[in-house]
C-alpha cells in the first residue's frame, strides 16, 4: 500500500507500520473490503501523524514518542487453558470474583469457552467477537469503525481544526488498524441484565507483547447494563496495550461502565473511550488506575440527545515511577444535558498522574450543566500533579465550572486520629481512603465499590474489618 | 495523678506556656478558666502530644510516666484524651468506621480484645442513646455538616466509648443549648470516677453548676496564677480577669 513518506520518523513509529505490512492480510476481516479499506485508512492516518508528542497540546504532560521506545510484537493467541486461579492473580480475588456475566479476551482474542455467550442470550444480550463480526460487518458498525476522535464541534470560532489536539487520534488510528480480537455486546429495546457485564482483558505471559483490542457496546431504548472492563497481566515480561471501548446508548437506556486496570509494573496501557448518549440517557462511568508504568486513558464523550445526564468519576493511585494521564474531551451537541466529572489522583514516591478535560458547548447547546473537579492528593516530595480544564462555549445559557486542588495530607486531621488511638500509618491509609472514597462513592452498585475500596485498602497495606 | 512542673511550650518561635505547673491527683475533677489566648488550648494540645507545639521545657507525668516522649496514640492508649475545642471534619471516612478503628486500636494497644463489629454495634447504640445522639448521624462522615452541639456530643461519645483515665474538656459546653448542656454533663458526671481524672477548660461558670469541679485554676498569659475551690469560679463570674492582667472576660 501507499503510504505517504514522512521524513522524520522514530523507530518504534517505522515498526507498527511495518507490522501492519506484514499482517493485514492475516488481520479479522482481511477478507471484507470495507473493513479493509477501513484499516488502510486508519494506517494512513496514523503514518501521517505519528505517535503523539508531547508538542502536540492534548499530549502535553504525556509523550509517548519520547516514553515508547520500541515496538512489541503483537500478541499470538496461543488458546491456553486460563483457569479461576490465573484470573484471580491478574486482577485481585476482589475483581475476579465479583458476580458477573463474565467475558475474557485473552492475548487479544475472544474466548467463547470462557465467556457466558448462552447466559447472556437467554437474558436478552447478544455477544459475539470481534473477530468474527468484521468478516461480515454489519451496516451501523461501519460508523463505528470509521470513528477517529476528531471532535466535532467547537468550530464555529473558526480555529484551525486540530489545535486543541482534537483533531485525529493516532492510538485510535492504531486500534482500528491493528486490532486483534474483542467483543460486540447488543442489548435490544428494554432490555435489563441481572448482573453486571464483566469483560477480563488479560495478557502477556512470556515474551514482551502488544495487544490491540476493542469492545463495542450498543444498547437499545430503554436498555439498562453494567458494564465492567478489568485489564491484568499474565505474569509477562512487558505489555503494550491499546484497548479501545465504544458505546452507543440507546434512547432513555442507563449505562453503570467502570473500568479496572491492574497491569503489571512495566505495562504502557492506552486506553480511549468512545461514548456517544442519545437522549434522556442516564451514564455513570469510572476508571480505576493502579497498575502499569504508563496509563493513558482518553475518554471522549459525545452528547447527541436531550436530556442526558452522565457522570464520569476516576481514581488512579499510583507510586513508584507510575504515570497515568487521564484526557476527557467531552462535547455539548444538545441543549439539556448534564456532564460532571470528579478526578482524583493519590500520589506516592515519583508518580506523576495527570488530569485534563475539555468541555466543549455548542452553539445549540443550552442550559448545559458542566462541572469538573480535579484533586490529588501526594504522599511524597517527589509526586507530581498536572490539571488542565478547558472550557469552550458557544452557547450562551449555561453553567459550567471547574475546579482543582493539590495537596497533602492534613496534619491536623491526622492529629486528631492520632488522638484518638489510632497509630500514625493507620491514620494516614485512612486519610487516604476518604479521599478515594469521595470517587467510589460516585460507583452506585455496592459490590462493584465495595471491591474497589477493598483493592484500594490492600493498596494501602490496611486492613479493612 | 497528673503532674505537670514547669512547662514551657511554644508556637512559631512564640512562647505561650511559660513555667505552667498543676497537679491533679486520680479521681478529682479541676477546672481551668481564664482570658481568650492565654494558653488554655495550647496546654490541651501539650497534653495530647499535637506536633506543632514545641515543648522546651518541664515535664508532664501521669501516673507516674513521662508523657511528653510519647506519640498522640500511645498517649491515647494510656488514658489521655482530649475534647477538641474545634472538632475535625473528615469527609469520606463514616462516623462509625472512625470510632471502630479508634477504639480497636486503643484496645489493641491496651491488651483487649478487639471488638467484632456486631458487639461495637451494640456499644455504640447504647451510649448514643445515653447522650440522644441519633444512630442515623453514625452513618454520616466524621462531623460533616453536624451543628456545633452536635460534634461536641460526639466527642463525649468518643470519650466515653475510649474510656480514657484523663479526660481534658477544652470548651466542650460552647455553643450548646441549655438541654444539649445538661445531656453533656450527664455524660461526663457519668465517666467521673475515682481512677479518673479530669480537666475542664471553661468560660462559664454555669458549666461547673452540673460538673462541680474539686478544684479551680486561673490561667493567664502561660501560667496557673491562681487556684482555689469550686466558689473561685463564681467569684470570677463578679470580677472578671482583671486583676491577672488579662482583658475582661
Ligand atoms: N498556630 C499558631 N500560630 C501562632 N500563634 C498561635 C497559634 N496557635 C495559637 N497561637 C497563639 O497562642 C496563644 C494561646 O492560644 P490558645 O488557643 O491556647 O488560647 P486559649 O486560652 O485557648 O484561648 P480561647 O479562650 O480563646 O480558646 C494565642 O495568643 C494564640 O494566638
Ligand atoms: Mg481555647
Amino acid at each position: 500500500m501507499d503510504l505517504p513518506v514522512q521524513q522524520f520518523r522514530s523507530e518504534i513509529e517505522q515498526e507498527l507500520l511495518d507490522s501492519f505490512a506484514a499482517l493485514h492480510d492475516a488481520l479479522p476481516g482481511a477478507q471484507n473490503d470495507r473493513v479493509a479499506k477501513l484499516r488502510s485508512d486508519a494506517m494512513e492516518r496514523y503514518a501521517s501523524l505519528g505517535l503523539p508528542h508531547r508538542r502536540i497540546e492534548a499530549w502535553k504532560y504525556t509523550d509517548l514518542r519520547a516514553r515508547l521506545g520500541e515496538a512489541y510484537p503483537m500478541v499470538r493467541p496461543s488458546g491456553r487453558p486460563i483457569d479461576q486461579a490465573e484470573i484471580e492473580k491478574g486482577l485481585g480475588p476482589r475483581v475476579a470474583n465479583l458476580d458477573s456475566y463474565r467475558v475474557v479476551i485473552a492475548e487479544g482474542e475472544f474466548r467463547s469457552e470462557l465467556s457466558d455467550v448462552q447466559a447472556l442470550k437467554e437474558a436478552g444480550a447478544e455477544l459475539r467477537s470481534l473477530a468474527e463480526t468484521l468478516e461480515h460487518l454489519p451496516d451501523d458498525l461501519g460508523p463505528l469503525l470509521a470513528e477517529t476522535g476528531e471532535q466535532r464541534s467547537g468550530f464555529e470560532a473558526a480555529r484551525p481544526t486540530g489545535r486543541s489536539g482534537a483533531g485525529p487520534d493516532p492510538i485510535i488510528a492504531l486500534n482500528m488498524a491493528l486490532m486483534t480480537g474483542g467483543a460486540v455486546l447488543r442489548l435490544g429495546d428494554g432490555v435489563s441484565l441481572d448482573k453486571p457485564v464483566h469483560v477480563i482483558h488479560l495478557d502477556g505471559a512470556g515474551e514482551p507483547v502488544s495487544s490491540v483490542t476493542r469492545l463495542i457496546v450498543v444498547t437499545g431504548k430503554g436498555a439498562s447494563l453494567d458494564l465492567i472492563e478489568s485489564y491484568a497481566g499474565l505474569g509477562g515480561r512487558g505489555l503494550q496495550r491499546n484497548a479501545l471501548t465504544q458505546i452507543v446508548a440507546g434512547a432513555d437506556s442507563h449505562i453503570e461502565h467502570t473500568k479496572i486496570q491492574r497491569e503489571e509494573d512495566e505495562a504502557v496501557h492506552l486506553s480511549n473511550w468512545l461514548l456517544t448518549l442519545h437522549e434522556n440517557v442516564r451514564y455513570n462511568g469510572f476508571q480505576y488506575t493502579n497498575g502499569g508504568e504508563l496509563a493513558r486513558n482518553d475518554v471522549r464523550v459525545l452528547f447527541e440527545g436531550e436530556g442526558t445526564v452522565m457522570n464520569f468519576s476516576a481514581a488512579s493511585l499510583l507510586k513508584s515511577r507510575q504515570h497515568a494521564d487521564t484526557t476527557m474531551v467531552i462535547e455539548h451537541l444538545v441543549p439539556h444535558c448534564t456532564s460532571r466529572e470528579l478526578y482524583k489522583a493519590v500520589l506516592d514516591d515519583e508518580s506523576r498522574g495527570v488530569f485534563q478535560a475539555k468541555v466543549i458547548v455548542a452553539r445549540d447547546a443550552q442550559k448545559t450543566d458542566g462541572k469538573q473537579m480535579g484533586q490529588a492528593l501526594l504522599l511524597s516530595e517527589g509526586a507530581e500533579f498536572d490539571t488542565k480544564p478547558e472550557l469552550e462555549i458557544f452557547a450562551d445559557d449555561v453553567v459550567c465550572g471547574h475546579g482543582a486542588t493539590s495537596g497533602q495530607i492534613d496534619e491536623d486531621l491526622l492529629f486528631y486520629l492520632e488522638a484518638r488511638g489510632i497509630p500514625e500509618p493507620q491514620a494516614r491509609a485512612l486519610l487516604v481512603q476518604a479521599f478515594v472514597g469521595e470517587a467510589l462513592e460516585q460507583i452506585d452498585r455496592e459490590p462493584l465499590r465495595d471491591a474497589l475500596t477493598g483493592v484500594t485498602a490492600d493498596w494501602l497495606g490496611v486492613k479493612l474489618d | 495523678m497528673l503532674e505537670i512542673k514547669n512547662l514551657h511550650a511554644r508556637i512559631e518561635e512564640k512562647e505561650i506556656l511559660k513555667g505552667l505547673d498543676l497537679t491533679i491527683p486520680t479521681g478529682e475533677v479541676h477546672a481551668i478558666m481564664g482570658p481568650n489566648g492565654s494558653g488554655k488550648s495550647t496546654l490541651a494540645y501539650v497534653l495530647a502530644g499535637n506536633e506543632n507545639y514545641e515543648v522546651t521545657e518541664g515535664s508532664v507525668k501521669w501516673n507516674g510516666e513521662e508523657i511528653l516522649d510519647m506519640e498522640p496514640d500511645e498517649r491515647a492508649a494510656t488514658g489521655v484524651f482530649l475534647a477538641f475545642q474545634y472538632p475535625m471534619e473528615i469527609p469520606g471516612v463514616a462516623t462509625m468506621t472512625f470510632l471502630r478503628t479508634a477504639v480497636n486500636a486503643v484496645r489493641k494497644a491496651r491488651g483487649m480484645e478487639e471488638y467484632s463489629t456486631p458487639e461495637f454495634m451494640k456499644v455504640v447504640r447504647e451510649k448514643a442513646n445515653e447522650l440522644q445522639i441519633n444512630p442515623e448521624m453514625l452513618k454520616r462522615p466524621l462531623n460533616v455538616g453536624f451543628s456545633g452541639g452536635e460534634k461536641k456530643r460526639n466527642e463525649i461519645l468518643q470519650m466515653s466509648l475510649l474510656e480514657p483515665s484523663l479526660c481534658v474538656l477544652d470548651e466542650t459546653d460552647s455553643g450548646l443549648d441549655i438541654d444539649a448542656l445538661r445531656i453533656v454533663a450527664e455524660g461526663v458526671n457519668a465517666l467521673r470516677s475515682e481512677k479518673r481524672s479530669m480537666l475542664v477548660i471553661t468560660h462559664y461558670q454555669r458549666l461547673l453548676n452540673y460538673i462541680v469541679p474539686d478544684r479551680v485554676h486561673v490561667m493567664a498569659d502561660g501560667k496557673v496564677v491562681r487556684s482555689g475551690d469550686a466558689d473561685l469560679a463564681l467569684e470570677l463570674e463578679e470580677t472578671g480577669y482583671a486583676e491577672f492582667g488579662g482583658k475582661a472576660a
